[in-house]
């Protein structure tokens, strides 16, 4: 079988992409129609994706298409197009979150008056981010990696009346552009360095597989680690990761869609997208598992202390997207998009079922909900599920991944198999801690809690439901592993079950879920039994380990100082200059405008003059 | 192919090549008919409709012979020359004839919408059916390989522009515009008649082709009439492209035309008269030039492009740095017309050598970026100051907020007339600027760059009055159906310059051959 619906595979950006135009030109006065065109977009687009998926696990082939997009001299640079089973694996986790993200937003934003400019920024995103997962080559890829960025700016920033959504907007925005600065820095190095300036990721694949030495190995570790600096900022990786739950500022929905299940794993595709670079520089991997390792270590603790639903979620992101690129970056790259994968979906899960929560009390703080089990039924239950997946609790899918992962950790590198395992206890615990404070207990809210309509529960439920089969695809038995097979053909599969992993992971996770209920339900264990007796920790973990102070101190006003003084330079010499030109131009100009008198009379004269200096002065010259 | 009788009279054979121009003279006759007989109280609409179907008839006839004369994949066909030599129907002259008479036909499809309701035009049939024979002359110019011919072309087109220009004759500042332009273009013709007349003179011919044989005989013996004939032609025709210090009618006559007829103005009248620099120039004093002659002989040949070149620095320079006090858009429009006839002297100044031959692409692209940016500009200028009911600068303040669509495209020419990416005038000055790299002449680079730099400073004053200012009670604004679809062809074309500028560019490198298509031999 031949490759049908890939060959059409261009067209799935380009539905989000019209449905943002038409949104963007009739949306003001059309609110009805602007989520009909948003949903309608959204709708072919992920139908269109199954499609291409199906095709690819199946017999079809690998499709990839450009054409030039100019010459320079003799580099050319091409646009174009690449199904692999990679790519269209995330064509799906995209649309499909997109879609059930545009149909949430139904409900949760229906009472925001800008609701038609929200719909068409989502529709932006989703084009950008599916124009980044189909990008042929580096280049193009980075054009829409800016363009995603943008995007979460602007949804970021979506209520910009807030103060804090405002600062929120431009910290991921500032923070996340150190990180493109490092990627494009990589790009050029490539650039340079590759046989015939190629950027497309099939001639980098030829190039690094193997390493036969076209590229020195410096220089390869170099490139690679450039990259995965793009890839810090934009997965919230330590030491960029303070954006992300800022970021939380946003609309929930958005936090689903960007900040849990799509955008910030683009760092995770970015990697995986060129682990032939990688793969051929063992300090480049070191780098990327060992900050990966410590990242997930990092974030899970800062979450124990959280008391803002969205941000316990976003630490939560931050460590789980760490776990990630420790699996990447200790040689397995199903693990790492098997995590990436389960992840979009229980995350996206736990993103919808908080913005539920807070549609219904009204407030972030989990000290001020409780008690909404009973009320909230399907949110609860929903929620449940998404927490016992991200905890790693059989057989819900974050098991799976996370097993994945643990065991080839142990194979490789025992020190991070154990930052895993705690890692893995602390998610357990503030998993627990979130749930049993939201939704057992006395209620301490004030607000009448209820249900939410339909539009929000039921993509609660397909999340839900993907939540526990997503899974699945990879288990961990010969044999039954599909995805690994799938994703690297002809390659061997790495990952081979380990029981004595499994038993541990489950163990911690249930001791962490224990922990959590014998504190914050039973009463067994004091809340404060840790604060109480070394407070000094739990103020470090609430306030995030001081980074954001650091920054400050470290980054910020320094830069400013430094800033202060350029502007001077700036004010006096440079702003001098340009006056001067400017001043000249004007002059210049004023002149000019003195012979434009009107009279017909001084413009033949001009021209006379003008032509009789012309010929004396070049003629002249001959003479001189 | 054409039998080229060597008395140069003309068979019936011949008038099949003459397809496009004998369409719009009889296109243009029949409309006059019809106007004379079409009743007052009937909408002169139709007439401008026809006129339209008779430009793109036309331009069907030349794209159709081009292509025959460019088979995909086979050799060029030949040169068809008439009238012993003085009429050239070559990829050159088919090139210009196409970019005329797209020009001329987004023109009338602009004023089909504006023209309708403006009161100030009291003769529109009028309007409609001179803008025929004035592109017909502009047709004569680029088609033509003898200094009568092209004198010919360059009346027909100019004394229509003249009429065009005082149509609005009950408009004080249209009549004294009219008056001027006739004044001045008077004087330019009389220029440049004097300069044709000493190079008859010097070498006996009026034929470019024998022009360039008899050249280096002339040069040698009577070098100072030589001089005066190339400067005054040089001079005359840098009135007709408006370059500096040529330039002062221009914002003059601009401001009194009406719109469609100041677009016609800066586009049309400026590209055929740079059809005809190029043509002459090229084909004569080219060949004095150290390239062709060796050596550091080539004096006069270089003085003749030297000349241009500061022709093209100053237009530049005057060009930008007046149009920093203007508050008028088509003040300021025109004086952005002057800055441009600079950059398109560039590649005509830079001459030949080697390596670098390439002059005719990188005028005739530049020229198709200014023909989209300008007249779309131009059109939604028309539409703006309709509503605002003047033509100033303040006419567009707010205009994002009363027409967000339009106020796009607006941004579209802006950043093109600016000359920043993606459009086409950026690839445009992009490639001329590198082809004055190329030939070493780094003090034109330099220009080029620093007066594109200052120029940002009145173009985005538009753009900030489009968003930044609020409109003080600005009107409505009504798009007429025609008119936006001239300004997003304007718009589609300038982006498509701009993504996919090579397509363009290897197509006219493949088309067009210096010796083949511009030498009269």
């Amino acid at each position: 079988m031949d490759s049908i619906y890939s060959q059409y595979a261009w067209l799935i950006p380009l539905f989000p992409l019209v449905a943002f135009l038409i949104i963007t030109a009739f949306g003001r006065s059309l609110r009805a129609t602007s989520i009909m065109v948003a949903l309608t977009g959204s709708l072919i687009a992920l139908m269109l994706s199954i499609l291409v998926l199906f095709e690819q696990m199946g017999s079809g082939e690998e499709f990839s298409e450009r054409f030039t997009w100019m010459t320079i001299g003799n580099v050319q640079l091409s646009m174009g197009i690449e199904v692999t089973h990679l790519t269209s694996l995330m064509l799906v986790v995209v649309t499909l979150v997109s879609f059930l993200v545009n149909l949430y937003s139904m409900g949760y934003m229906k009472d925001d008056e800008r609701i038609s400019v929200f719909y068409g920024y989502i529709a932006l995103f989703t084009f950008s981010m599916l124009g980044l997962v189909l990008s042929e080559n580096l280049l193009t890829m980075y054009v829409f990696w800016e363009l995603v960025g943008v995007c979460s700016f602007l949804l970021v920033g979506f209520w910009y009346t807030k103060p804090e959504a405002r600062a929120a907007a431009k910290k991921a925005f500032i923070v996340t552009r150190i990180g493109d600065v490092g990627l494009l820095i990589a790009i050029l190095l490539l650039f340079w360095y590759m046989p015939d300036h190629a950027l497309d990721f099939a001639s980098i694949k030829n190039v690094f597989d193997g390493q036969t030495g076209t590229i020195a190995e410096g220089i390869t570790t170099l490139i690679a680690i450039l990259i995965f600096v793009g890839a810090v900022g934009k997965s919230g990786q330590f030491p960029l990761h303070v954006w992300l739950p800022d970021a939380m500022e946003g609309p929930t929905p958005i936090s689903a869609l960007i900040h849990a299940a799509t955008m910030v794993a683009a760092g995770v595709f970015l990697v995986a997208r060129t682990y032939d670079i990688f793969e051929a520089s063992q300090a480049a991997m070191n780098t990327v598992a060992y900050v990966g390792a410590f990242t997930a270590i990092f974030a899970a603790t800062i979450g124990i202390a959280q008391n803002d639903i969205k941000r316990i979620l976003a630490y939560s992101t931050v460590s789980q997207l760490g776990y990630m690129m420790m699996a990447l970056g200790l040689g397995s790259l199903t693990g790492g998009i098997f995590h990436l994968f389960t992840h979009a979906f229980f995350k996206a899960l736990l993103f919808l079922g908080a913005g539920s929560i807070i549609h219904a009390v009204h407030t972030q703080n989990i000290q001020e909900m409780g008690g909404l089990g009973s009320k909230m039924k399907i949110t609860a239950w929903t929620f449940g599920i998404g927490a016992l997946a991200l905890s790693g609790i059989p057989p819900f899918s974050g098991f799976w991944s996370k097993d994945a992962i643990l065991s080839t950790a142990l194979d490789h590198n025992p020190l991070l198999f154990v930052v895993g395992l705690v890692a893995a206890f602390f998610t357990a615990l503030y998993m627990a801690r979130l749930f049993f404070l939201v939704f057992t207990g006395e209620s301490r809210s004030k607000a009448h809690a209820h249900e939410s309509p339909a539009v929000m529960t039921v993509p609660l439920i397909v999340l839900a439901v993907l939540a526990v089969l997503a899974g699945f695809v990879e288990l961990p038995w010969s044999g039954l592993g599909f995805l690994g097979g799938w994703l690297l053909p002809g390659e061997e599969v790495v990952h081979h079950g380990s029981e004595l992993v499994m038993v541990i992971s489950t163990a911690v996770g249930a001791l962490g879920i224990y922990l959590g209920w014998l504190i914050y339900v039973k009463g067994t264990i004091s809340r404060d039994v840790v604060s109480s007796r070394v407070p000094g920790l739990v103020k470090l973990l609430e306030r995030k380990y001081y980074m954001d102070e650091l920054y400050h101190a470290v980054i910020v006003v320094p830069l400013r100082g430094i800033g202060q003084a350029l502007q001077a330079v700036d004010d006096y010499i440079i702003d001098g200059v340009v006056r001067l030109t400017g001043a000249a131009a004007v002059w210049t100009g004023r002149a000019g405008i003195r012979m434009q008198n009107g009279q017909v009379q001084t413009y033949g004269l001009i021209t006379a003059i003008g032509l009789i200096v012309l010929i004396v002065v070049i003629v002249g010259r001959r003479f001189w | 192919m054409a039998y080229n009788d060597a008395l140069g009279r003309l068979t019936w054979n011949d008038l099949a090549y003459l397809t496009p121009e004998l369409t719009l003279v009889i296109a243009a006759i029949l409309l006059t008919l019809i106007d004379l007989a079409l009743p007052n109280r009937f909408s002169r609409q139709t007439i401008g409709w026809l006129s339209l179907s008779g430009l793109l008839l036309s331009l069907y006839f030349v794209v159709w012979h081009m292509l025959k004369m460019n088979p995909v994949g086979g050799e060029p066909g030949a040169v068809v020359r008439l009238l012993g030599d003085s009429y050239r129907i070559d990829d050159y002259a088919s090139l210009m004839k196409i970019i005329f008479l797209v020009g001329a036909a987004l023109i009338v499809l602009m004023s089909l919408g504006t023209v309708k309701r403006d009161d100030e035009l009291p003769d529109k049939g009028e309007f409609y059916t001179l803008l025929l024979p004035a592109v017909l002359g502009a047709m004569i110019m680029a088609s033509s390989g003898d200094l009568i011919t092209i004198f010919v072309g360059m009346e027909l087109l100019s004394i229509t522009t003249y009429v065009l220009v005082g149509m609005r004759k009950k408009v004080t500042i249209g009549s004294e515009a009219a008056f001027k332009y006739v004044v001045i273009g008077g004087i330019s013709s009389a220029i440049i008649l004097f300069g044709m007349s000493y190079l008859y003179g010097v070498t006996g011919s009026t034929n470019l082709g024998l022009i360039a044989l008899g050249l280096q005989n002339a040069v040698s013996q009577y070098p100072a009439f030589v001089y005066i004939a190339f400067f005054f032609m040089l001079g005359g025709l840098g009135m007709k492209i408006a370059a500096a210090p040529f330039h002062a009618w221009a914002p003059d006559v601009y401001q009194g035309a009406s719109t469609p007829v100041t677009a016609f103005l800066a586009v049309i009248s400026k590209a055929a008269a740079l059809a005809v620099l190029f043509r002459i120039f090229y084909n004569t004093a080219l060949f004095d030039t150290s390239y062709f002659k060796g050596g550091a002989a080539g004096s006069l040949g270089g003085d003749v492009f030297l000349a241009m070149k500061v022709l093209a620095v100053s237009a530049m320079i005057v060009g930008t740095t007046v149009a920093l006090r203007q508050r008028n858009m088509k003040r300021m429009l025109a004086l952005s017309g002057v800055a441009n006839a600079g950059y398109l002297l560039v590649p005509i100044s830079v001459g030949i050598v080697g390596f670098h031959s390439n002059n005719m692409s990188e005028l005739l692209f530049y020229l198709i970026a200014y023909l989209f940016m300008n007249i779309g500009a131009f059109a939604v200028l028309a539409v703006v100051s309709r509503a605002a009911g003047h033509e100033e600068l303040s006419g567009f303040a707010g205009l994002y907020y009363r027409a967000p669509w339009t106020a796009a495209a607006m941004i579209v020419m802006i950043l093109s007339l600016a000359g920043l990416p993606v459009t086409g005038g950026f690839f445009g000055k992009l490639f001329i600027l590198i082809g004055a790299a190329q030939m070493k002449d780094f003090w034109i680079v330099a220009i080029m760059v620093a007066t594109s730099v200052i120029s940002y400073y009145f173009y985005f004053s538009v753009i900030r009055q489009m968003f930044m200012r609020t409109s003080e009670g600005g009107g409505e604004i009504w798009i007429p159906v025609p008119t936006g679809l001239a300004i997003w062809i304007c718009v589609g074309a300038t982006i498509a310059l701009g993504i996919f500028p090579n397509p363009v560019l290897d197509w006219l490198n493949t088309v067009f051959s210096l010796p083949g298509d511009l030498w009269v031999r």
